[in-house]
């Protein structure tokens, strides 16, 4: 009958799709004349990332980098992750030694206590370990900083000709239908940490972020306020013009839209809140040398050079700045230097405070009235 | 050659009908052989995954057991959230049915040539999981402040925003979802309305009926179980929409999905446990739609147990 | 007649604009990589990329797989309830419904945890992973191709059917292969078309199991970053999506799109 064909069809297709699954990455060893870490790392052949956008502080090329210096494979898990995500992904692998477990993580600065009460880092020293600022960094070696942002407004400027300068401008009559977040303050750290800089600009403190939740409610009102979680794409269309993201996220942006449409990072005059990750090792990460290969090459100047490409300062930035061991085009690439001299840098506990009240404030305060 | 039974005979499920078997009754064990398959696999890749999810709807973060998380479910922010997920699930279950329907029915039966269905069921195919950031972007481009459709329509004078209309609201995300709840409607009653045989009609013209007494006496009392379950489908396909409804107006429409996701993913201090009570809850919620769902298929079916 | 044509060709032409707009505006976005002119740059920067294509037969492959697991698991199944164990429908239906309520985030990490200990240890390899997705998509297409499967099965008549063929002498076997799963070709096609579609777009299941290497996650990373190639993508995996699909109605032609026991 007719429908043979179509079977054999399925099953030869099923026998090739099974043999490309089964064609494992090989790895590569390589002489044992080099440090015992690389070499270590070399004979797990793998490192398991997650939550790494390519456009993220240009891990994109860290991670090319790092695979052609070392050549180890690298799987990239689920570049679209929250800080929620790697620690639950953690957790679900804990019995797993599988590429997709996660063997480093890059999380918010307010989970540093709860990665260590839930057992789930373990400790390690970068050999740079001491040009790390110590309130960035858990002095047993659990967590440690390794870059920071500011909140910025990238501003398509094709479309809008009078750039904001300052948080209270934005709730101008002239930028109607214009402002967005890039994110839902009740999942995004990016749009919480947005809110939490419209506070201090807006009569609030570190310790009471109420203010800003003002803040967006007058801004919807007004009607200056998008309601979508805004992107790259949405700026360059226009339907979000103005939006709040991390600096070095708007540099980004700014760079890949290469002019098509114009865009202008703009630092607020006040409220410059600071946003700093971290760093950590799985406690059961399956290719443990290799976390700690990693680790070494993204503390290294290399590494912290590369990051700062991406827009981020790195957490190392003052002491390589001293030692002159940066460039200076890389350098003259940052908004300059002045407009962060008034960064605020939130404490663990008072960042998870604010989060915690913004995520659950915020329906109540702006969120839509849906009958 | 085919074998095609008398017309007249109603092959449609009948489960009253079904004559005793011809055969002595096969041993219970033998029975439930040809269901062991479906009933392992999803045991193994349904029911252990979601263990977790019914245990840690009882426990709190330090793994004691407690009933906290139901009953934080009832507090006013959670239960409107699950309103409104449902009411968005409702209309779009109901227009997207309507409109598929329509739109099956043109290809089936309306008398339309053969080349029109084809592309209609490929198109359905593929537009039923158009969905998420993608989908959400392509309603941005159309009818969002700078979308194409606002912009011609400004152009011939009519101003949708002023008007009123936005699409980052209760109703722009109705919008958003039809885009994939019709093509569904579409693919699935096909086949029933295949099964409606011209012979029907033709008896019923005899008769005397005409076309409206055709469709409200025989069609669609024939199709109404099948009907039915196809907008279950698109109801539970809406209820459980996450990344649509997040590009497109996250934080601002209160939706279960995202309030769950914020407790499971999100980058505060999530309380997971509450996130499993909270899908558990749209388990119930699920339940309950079948329940209502079955006494309105159990009704439509007793015609034809006459 | 000639009414209820216009009638026909008003709906159709309705739903296909409503189709084809938002489709337009998003074609007519990614035409505009270079500025103030239209030009095809994004599409080129996307064809060069070697990823795209890897990501992409990976994702049919999978899907591919996932049909023929979910066919040959779901209809002899719904056809065996319906003939002899009428009163587990209603348990079934509402198993096929459970996929829409439990969060695909929940299943991937139950399934890690699940089968990363003994006795399965599925997730030590890429192949267990693979194994492990391929389960999960079959999971997610439940819904719809039970749906599918259920429906056409209301369209002809089971127990009629089997008599007969019994009556002739046929085995389950041939019942199944010979008999059911012709008739419920419409269906079949409908529920892989599904399924298909599903895979392709899938993005949680495939981000924690098997990361970039799906054409859901790389979907999902061009489009943080790159505007115009993220356009170019949703139009070119539409068209892609489209034309498997429309290589599945070919490898079906001949048959006519009638079933067997009637229709017009």
């Amino acid at each position: 009958m007719r429908q043979k064909p179509v079977y054999k069809l399925m099953i030869v297709l099923v026998l090739v799709a099974m043999l490309m699954a089964a064609c494992a990455p090989k790895t590569t060893t390589t002489g044992g004349d080099e440090d015992p870490l690389v070499a270590a790392a070399k004979a797990e052949g793998q490192l398991t990332v997650i939550a790494l956008p390519h456009d993220w502080c240009n891990y994109g090329e860290a991670i090319e980098v790092f695979k052609a210096k070392y050549g180890l494979t690298v799987n990239e898990l689920n570049p679209d992750a929250g800080s929620g995500d790697e620690i639950e992904a953690i957790k679900a692998n804990k019995e797993s030694k599988g590429p997709q477990a996660p063997d480093v993580i890059d999380v918010g600065y307010g989970f540093g206590p709860q990665l260590i009460e839930e057992g789930l880092v373990m400790p390690y020293k970068v050999s740079t370990w001491d040009s790390i600022p110590a309130d960035t960094k858990n002095a047993d070696g659990y967590w440690y900083g390794d870059y920071y942002g500011v909140m910025a407004f990238e501003v398509n400027s094709d479309i809008v000709t009078n750039v904001p300068q300052d948080w209270a401008d934005l709730l101008k009559p002239e930028y109607k239908g214009q402002v967005a977040l890039a994110g839902d303050p009740r999942v995004s750290a990016q749009a919480q940490m947005s809110v939490y800089g419209a506070a201090l600009a807006s009569g609030g403190t570190l310790d009471d972020v109420t203010a800003g939740l003002e803040f967006f409610k007058q801004l919807n009102d007004v009607g200056n306020f998008v309601p979508l979680v805004a992107k790259q794409a949405t700026v360059a269309k226009g339907e979000t013009p103005i939006i709040m993201r991390w600096d070095y996220n708007a540099l980004a942006d700014k760079a890949a839209l290469a002019g098509n449409p114009n865009i202008e990072v703009v630092i607020p005059k006040t409220g410059v809140i600071a946003g700093v990750y971290i760093q950590a090792i799985s406690a059961y990460a399956p290719h443990p040398n290799a976390a700690k290969l990693w680790m070494e090459f993204l503390y290294s100047d290399e590494g912290q050079l590369l990051w700062l490409k991406g827009g981020c300062h790195p957490i190392r930035y003052n002491d390589m700045a001293d030692r002159n061991a940066i460039p200076a085009d890389l350098a003259d690439a940052l908004p300059a230097a002045e407009l962060y001299a008034n960064t605020v840098f939130p404490s663990i506990d008072q960042i998870n405070a604010a989060k915690a009240l913004i995520a659950e404030k915020w329906m109540e305060t702006v969120g839509a009235d849906v009958k | 050659m085919s074998n095609k039974p008398l017309p007249g005979l109603t092959p449609t499920e009948n489960t009253k009908r079904d004559a005793p078997q011809a055969r002595p009754a096969k041993s219970v064990v033998s029975k439930w052989l040809g269901v062991l398959p479906f009933f392992l696999f999803i045991f193994i890749f349904v029911v252990l995954p979601s263990i977790s999810l019914f245990i840690g709807s009882f426990q709190d973060s330090k793994g004691n057991f407690t009933f906290k998380n139901l009953v934080d479910l009832v507090k006013p922010e959670y239960a409107n959230a699950y309103w409104v997920t449902i009411r968005i699930s409702l209309v779009t279950a109901v227009a997207g049915g309507i409109l598929g329907f329509m739109m099956a029915y043109a290809v089936t039966l309306g008398g339309l040539p053969r080349w029109v269905r084809s592309i209609l069921s490929t198109f359905s195919g593929v537009a039923s999981n158009f969905a998420g950031v993608p989908l959400a972007f392509a309603f941005v481009a159309t009818l969002g402040r700078t979308g194409m459709v606002t912009v011609i329509l400004k152009a011939l004078g009519v101003n949708l925003y002023d008007s009123g209309f936005s699409l980052y609201s209760f109703w722009g995300l109705s919008l958003t979802y039809m885009y994939f709840q019709f093509p569904l409607m579409v693919l699935i009653i096909t086949p029933a309305l295949d099964g409606l045989r011209k012979e029907w009609r033709e008896a019923a013209e005899n008769l005397g009926a005409n076309s409206f007494q055709y469709w409200t006496k025989v069609a669609l009392p024939i199709l109404m179980p099948s009907i039915l379950g196809c907008m279950v489908l698109l109801f539970g396909n809406s209820f459980g929409a996450y990344a649509t409804a997040l590009s497109l107006t996250g934080g601002f429409i209160n939706l279960i999905t995202v309030v769950i996701g914020s407790q499971i993913k999100g980058d505060v201090l999530h309380n997971v446990n509450l996130g499993y009570a909270m899908a558990f809850g749209m388990v119930l919620v699920m339940s309950l739609t079948m329940v209502i769902y079955y006494f309105l298929r159990r009704r439509s079916e007793r015609w034809l147990r006459q | 007649m000639k009414w209820s044509k216009l009638w026909s060709w008003l709906w159709i032409v309705l739903g296909g604009l409503y189709f084809i707009l938002p489709l337009v505006a998003t074609f007519e976005f990614s035409l505009r990589a270079k500025k103030d002119q239209l030009s095809f740059l994004a599409y080129q920067r996307l064809f060069a990329d070697p990823q795209f294509f890897q990501t992409f037969l990976f994702s049919v492959l999978m899907g591919l797989l996932t049909i023929v697991i979910s066919i040959l698991l779901i209809v002899p199944t719904a056809y065996w309830i319906r003939l002899k164990l009428p009163k587990v429908r209603v348990v079934v239906e509402f198993i096929s419904m459970l996929p829409f309520v439990i969060p695909a985030i929940v299943l991937v990490f139950g399934m890690i945890r699940v089968f990363s200990g003994p006795p399965f240890y599925l997730t030590d390899t890429y192949t267990g992973n693979t194994v492990l997705l391929v389960g999960g998509y079959v999971v997610l297409a439940l819904p719809y191709t039970y749906r599918a499967i259920d429906t056409g099965l209301s369209a002809i008549d089971v127990r009629s059917l089997t008599e007969a063929a019994q009556s002739l002498g046929a085995g389950w076997g041939t019942i199944l292969f010979k008999i059911i799963f012709p008739n419920l070709r419409v269906a079949i096609l409908s529920g892989s078309f599904l399924t298909f579609a599903i895979v392709m777009g899938e993005f949680t299941l495939a981000s924690f199991l098997v990361g970039i290497k799906a054409f859901g996650p790389y979907m999902s990373l061009i489009g943080q970053n790159k505007t115009y190639e993220s356009s170019s993508l949703a139009i070119i995996s539409f068209a892609l999506t489209w034309a498997a699909i429309w290589v599945m109605q070919l490898l079906n032609r001949g048959q006519s799109e009638r079933q067997l026991t009637g229709g017009r």
